[in-house]
Order: structure tokens, then sequence, then C-alpha cells
């Protein structure tokens, strides 16, 4: 599978389109055809946990066979990174356990992103004997806006510091993230038309602005056909029509999406059926594993 | 209505306050008056007639811009001036207030509009769509003295303050706000306010930017190098050179010189700065702003919007509703009621498909029912889904018949 080749999956969506809940399903996927996975949800309020059922910290917590998570937070994530460089823990309290230092930090450009994307990427080199410790990480990234600004954070610190321990960070981050053979976009979208168009945005703004191509598109909550025009008309004067016609609409609306996003996108397509059961949590989770497992093999 | 005066002398500027630090609001007339009679069946008739400013906050992707568009629209509709301003740079907004597209001037929509869809509207209706970059621009220009205005412009963490410093845009927009609200004779004022994933960004944004004005750790880490007016050697001869050492292997001694460059150029502009998100805050605190919590039904919501609710009412601010957008119907009795009319295939087929819109409009029903017992005191308002996107006038308009109480979503 090409997908899963790939070292790191930033996986981004506009908010409310179920990215975390996709997020989560890829890296069980992926996890279950045998790569050892990791999946950082960034700064969020623990989704990680409630969707596997289990608890998800800043520490690397094994879920399940072959997959870890972790929620990457910023102050966690800044004083494992000072202690990588000061590698004495008195230094780094006398020094960022400081209150106007740590006031002081708060202002100096993205050091909370780029500490983040840091222990993101750190794990993605790490390695455990000769081979890699994780051979997929899989980034639940923050929706849309924030994403590209969180993504770009070590070629804007490239661009504004001109040497130094920031500008060295900054440099092997940003050549790993613009990396095509490490790292990869899933872009998560809805069958309406809003969604799509910031999906076709979104797509163009990463590829040319953060130089990070998309290798799956997942149309999340996808409306198979079931009525026909016929059926409509037998159902017209009833008070189910405008239920049938809802559905026929949706079903409509679904296929245009996937036809756009599969002509403007160089990527495949995978549908996710749209979930009717109260199903959260682990059991919607595997349901859209196998939905995108369904999805991945059957493409070409 | 009377319009708004000349921009209101700012208070003394008090030490400052955190964010839940009540402040008196700066408009004397309002805390004369006696609190409102027995609260009205709907909020929002009584904000939409009172209140100069309502801001629309909560999670991206719930129709914060639909609710807020909807609102002015109605209130317009009724016979008060009003001004819808977004962040949302999606067209569809622009287009279903028939504008070709919103810049960051205010525009007037065109009466045709409303005709086309049987509105009479007795006030004029205004939108914006806010620019962050000019408008952080522009109050630069207005409070730098001018010859340090370029510098300020060029310098890269001003870029960073503008554009990617967290809380940075919710600081913007309330400062547009203020503007609006100060310098423009709108009645009423709906604020469309950026998806913030975390509302603590929203409320604190004032803090931070302040935070950010304020000298006290630059002075601390940095002073001999402002007083000798640049950054060299002597950084590390201050009494903290150990910590600002250490902090340098960390940073490059650079990202420090750019910073200290910084503060020096602003530091003129901090008693500013300062009078300015006092103003703000008191504006955000005033009896005539109100704040509408726009969420969606879903349970995975639930923790968002309780959040946002929590820290509102902490901050003493009047939340004027909780909007539940989008919300699911269950099919109606004589929807089930025909099934059995329908040959053996097709019913079938419609029976799933009932069981499905049941299963949804039962889901939502449930976290309606958990978001009202967490935001015990407030009232909750649900906008159904419907059927096509909101994309027109007459839609934004159905919109508000919901939001003001005309239509309800029926519940058992």
């Amino acid at each position: 599978m090409r997908l899963l080749d790939k070292r790191l999956l930033v996986v981004t969506g506009k908010g409310g389109v179920g990215k975390s809940a996709v997020a989560s399903a890829l890296a069980l996927y992926s996890a279950r055809t045998g790569k050892r996975t990791l999946i950082c949800e960034i700064n969020a309020a623990d989704r990680l946990a409630s969707l596997y059922g289990k608890p998800v910290g800043p520490e690397l917590t094994l879920v399940e066979d072959n997959l870890w998570a972790v929620n990457v937070r910023p102050e966690e994530a800044l004083r494992e990174y000072a202690m990588m460089v000061l590698k004495f823990k008195s230094v780094y309290r006398a020094v960022f356990e400081n209150r106007l230092v740590r006031y002081f930090l708060r202002f100096i450009p993205s050091v909370a992103e780029m500490v983040m994307l840091g222990k993101v990427l750190f794990h993605v080199k790490e390695l455990q004997g000769a081979a890699p410790k994780y051979e997929v990480v899989v980034m639940d990234a923050p929706a849309t806006g924030h994403a590209i600004s969180f993504l770009q954070v070590p070629q804007v610190l490239l661009d504004t510091v001109a040497t130094g321990p920031l500008w060295t960070e900054a440099k092997w981050m940003r050549d790993l993230l613009v990396d095509p053979k490490t790292t990869a976009a899933v872009l998560v979208s809805l069958p309406e038309e809003m969604p799509v168009n910031e999906t076709l945005e979104l797509e163009d703004a990463l590829r040319r602005k953060v130089k990070i191509a998309t290798a799956l598109v997942v149309l999340n909550g996808y409306t198979a056909p079931r009525f026909d025009e016929r059926d409509l008309t037998s159902l017209g004067g009833s008070a189910l029509l405008s239920l049938g016609k809802n559905h026929f609409d949706r079903a409509q609306l679904s296929l245009d999406s996937r036809n756009r996003l599969e002509r403007q996108v160089a990527a495949p397509v995978a549908t996710v059926p749209r979930l009717y059961e109260e199903t959260r949590g682990p059991a919607m989770v595997e349901r859209i594993a196998d939905a995108l497992a369904k999805a991945l093999e059957s493409a070409p | 209505m009377t319009p708004p005066g000349p921009p209101a002398k700012p208070p003394p500027a008090p030490p400052r306050p955190g964010v839940g630090g009540k402040i008196a609001p700066s408009n004397p007339s309002a805390t004369a008056k006696a609190p409102p009679p027995a609260a009205p069946q709907n909020p929002f008739c009584a904000s939409l007639k009172e209140d100069r400013v309502m801001v629309a906050v909560g999670a991206g992707g719930v129709g914060k811009t639909t609710v807020a568009a909807a609102l002015a629209l109605r209130a317009a509709v009724d016979g008060r001036s009003s001004l819808v301003c977004t962040i949302d740079p999606a067209k569809r907004l622009a287009n279903s207030l028939g504008l070709k597209e919103l810049g960051n001037a205010e525009s007037l929509i065109p009466e045709p509009r409303f005709q086309a869809a049987g509105l009479t509207p007795k006030a004029p209706l205004r939108a914006m769509m806010l620019d962050m970059k000019q408008t952080w621009d522009e109050l630069i220009e207005r409070l730098a003295p001018p010859g340090k205005r370029e510098k300020i412009l060029q310098n890269r963490f001003y870029q960073s303050l503008s554009s990617a410093l967290a809380g940075s845009q919710e600081y913007i927009a309330m400062e547009k706000l203020w503007q609006l609200r100060t310098q423009r004779d709108y009645q009423l004022i709906v604020l469309d306010t950026p998806p913030t994933a975390h509302a603590l960004d929203f409320l604190d944004a004032p803090n931070r930017v302040l935070d950010f004005m304020d000298n006290e750790a630059a002075r601390w880490l940095l002073t001999p190098a402002l007083a000798a007016g640049k950054v060299g050697l002597k950084l590390f001869n201050l009494g903290s050179s150990y910590v600002a050492k250490t902090l340098t292997k960390f940073t490059g001694v650079e990202t420090l010189q750019g910073l200290a460059e910084f503060m020096s150029s602003i530091s003129g502009m901090n008693q500013d700065f300062r009078e300015r998100a006092t103003e703000v805050r008191d504006l955000m605190a005033d009896e005539k702003t109100s704040f509408v919590l726009v969420t969606a039904p879903g349970a995975e919501r639930l923790d968002e919007v309780v959040r946002f609710h929590t820290l509102l009412r902490q901050s003493h601010m009047r939340i004027a509703a909780v909007v539940v957008n989008r919300v699911h119907l269950p099919p109606t009795f004589e929807a089930m009621g025909s099934l059995n009319r329908l040959e053996p295939q097709l019913r079938r087929k419609m029976a799933t498909t009932v069981d499905e819109v049941s299963a949804l409009a039962h889901a939502d029903a449930e976290g309606i029912k958990q978001i009202k017992k967490e935001c015990e005191g407030t009232p909750l308002i649900e906008v159904p889904r419907f059927d096509l996107d909101v994309h027109d006038l007459t839609s934004l308009w159905k919109v508000s018949r919901f939001l003001c109480g005309d239509e309800a979503v029926a519940r058992a």
C-alpha cells in the first residue's frame, strides 16, 4: 500500500468533519497491517482518549497491538526539548521554570508550535537499532487555517532567524516535512459544497505554501444512492416524499462531491459511509477503519 | 435609540484586572437603568431591540457566521441599523447577502435582494469582512510615533504578533469592534468571531496582547541592551546573565536581539494599548453587549460548549442564548404512518431511511438534553438543519425566525 509507505501522515481538514476520528481510524488500520504506528494529537482536548476508549496522555501509550498514542502539549514538549538541549534538569528548572522566562517564551514566535512539531518529527526520525522505531506516524493536525500556519512554522523561522540553535532545529524539521518520500497529507472532507471547496483550497495551500502533497482524501459521511426518480414519483403526495427527496439529494451531493474531489485532487478519494447508529468511541473508529481498509485496498 | 456620542473618555486605567475582573460599564446611563422586568420568552427579541453589540462565539464549523448574519438581518428588518462583521473568508455569506465579495469596508446590502426574499427592511443592513493584517497595520499607524511606524511594520516580531501570536486574531477583532462601536452609529453590531479551538484564546486575547506589550519581562532580560540602543555582548553582562545566556542557547542571540529591538520601538505605545485593552474589556462587559454561544447538537461538541459557557460566565459576560444549530428533526408521525401504503421494495428502503433519520434526531435530542443540563440558566434555542445550504436572504430569514421564536423545533 503506497500510503503507508510514507513515514508521516498529516491528517487535517475543516473543523467538525471528523478529522480526529479519521486520524485514529487510519492509525488503527496502519497498525493492523503490521506497521508499528504512532498517532499524535496536537494540543487537543484528549479526543484520542475517548476515541480509543483508553487513557492517552503526554507520555506515549500502547493502545493496541502495534499502536501507540500521545497527546502532544506545549508545556511537556517544551520541557522535553529543553532537556535535550540543556542536558541538566537543574538548569532547565532554573531557567525555564523562571516565571519571567515563561512569560517571555510565549512571545518568541511560534516556540510552542516548534516544540510540538519537533516532538512529532523526532519520533519520525527515532530509531530502534537500525530500523525506525515507528514505521508510520499519524499526526492529527490542527484544523484548516491553523494547520497551514502550524506546518509552516519551521519555514517561517528559517525566514526570521538567520542562524543559531532555532535555525538548526527549524532546518531539519522543514526538510523532513517537505520530503515527499517521508511526508504526505490526508485531507478529511464532507460531501457538501463548502467543505469540498475548503478541501480544494487546503490541498492547494499545502502543496504550494508548505510543499506537502496530498496522498489521500477521505470523504466522510458519504451517502450512497438509495432512491431513483421513479421512487420519488411514487412517493408524490406522501408525507414521506421529503425524506426520500432529502436522501436522494444527499446521495447526489455525495456523488458530486466525490467527482469534484477526484477531478481536482491528484490523489485517491476514500469514502466513509455516514454513520447513523449512535456509535462513537472505539466502535466508531472500528467502522471507519473498516471503510478505509476497503477503500485503500481496492485502490489502484 | 440615540446615536453614540464621541468615544467616551476612558476611565483612569485601573490596576490590570484578570479576565474575571468585573469592570463597571463605561456608559453611565446604562448603570442607572433598572434591571429589565421578567425575562421575555425569547432572549433574542429583547437583545435585538436593546443590545448594541452581539458577539457570536463557538468552535469552527458550527454555523456561527450564518447565525450572526441572521441576527443582523432580523434587526435591520425590524428597524435597527445593523452591521454584521465576519471573519469568515467564505464567499457564500457575501453571496447570500447579495454582494460579490466582502471587504474590510462596510458594504450596504442592496434593496433588490431584500425584495427578492419578500422582505422590507425598516433600517439599512451592512456587512463587512475583517481583514486582520490590515486592521493591525491601521492600529500601528494610528498609535506609533511617525518616525517609528515603518520600522515596526517591517519588524519580524510585529509580523508574528499580527498574524501568528495565539489570540492576536481575537484581539484585533475586538479592536475593530471597539472602533465600530465608538466611531459609527450602528444601532446593532453583530460580530462573528474567529473559530477558536480554545475558548481561552478568545477571552484571554486582550491579556495576552497586553502581556506582549508589557515590558516587565523584556526590561528584566534586556535592559542594558535597550539602554544602549542595541543588543550586543552587553546582553551577557547583566545580573541575569545566567538566564539570558541559557536562553540564548535555546533561541539564538539574534532572536533576543530582534525582540529587544521590537520592544524598544513599541515602548512608547504601551500606555495606548493598555487603555484600549481596558476599553475593550469594558465594552465586553457592558450591559448592552451580549454573547451568543453557537454550537452543533452532537455529543462530541458538548465539552466545547460547556467550556465556553463556563468561561463566559466566570468572566461575567452576558450570554443571550446558546444556539444549537443544524438540529436533525425526527420524521413526523404522518410520514411514518404512510409507510404501510407503499409497495414492499420502496417500503423497505423508506423504512431504513426513517430509522436513520430517527436515529440522528434521537442522538441530537440527547445531546441537547445534556447541553441544557450543563448550561442551566441560559436560554437554549434550536435551529433545525435545513434541507439545503443556507445560501440566500430567504434562508437567512428562515434561520432568524427560529432564533426569534416565530418558529420552534417541537419537542415532546
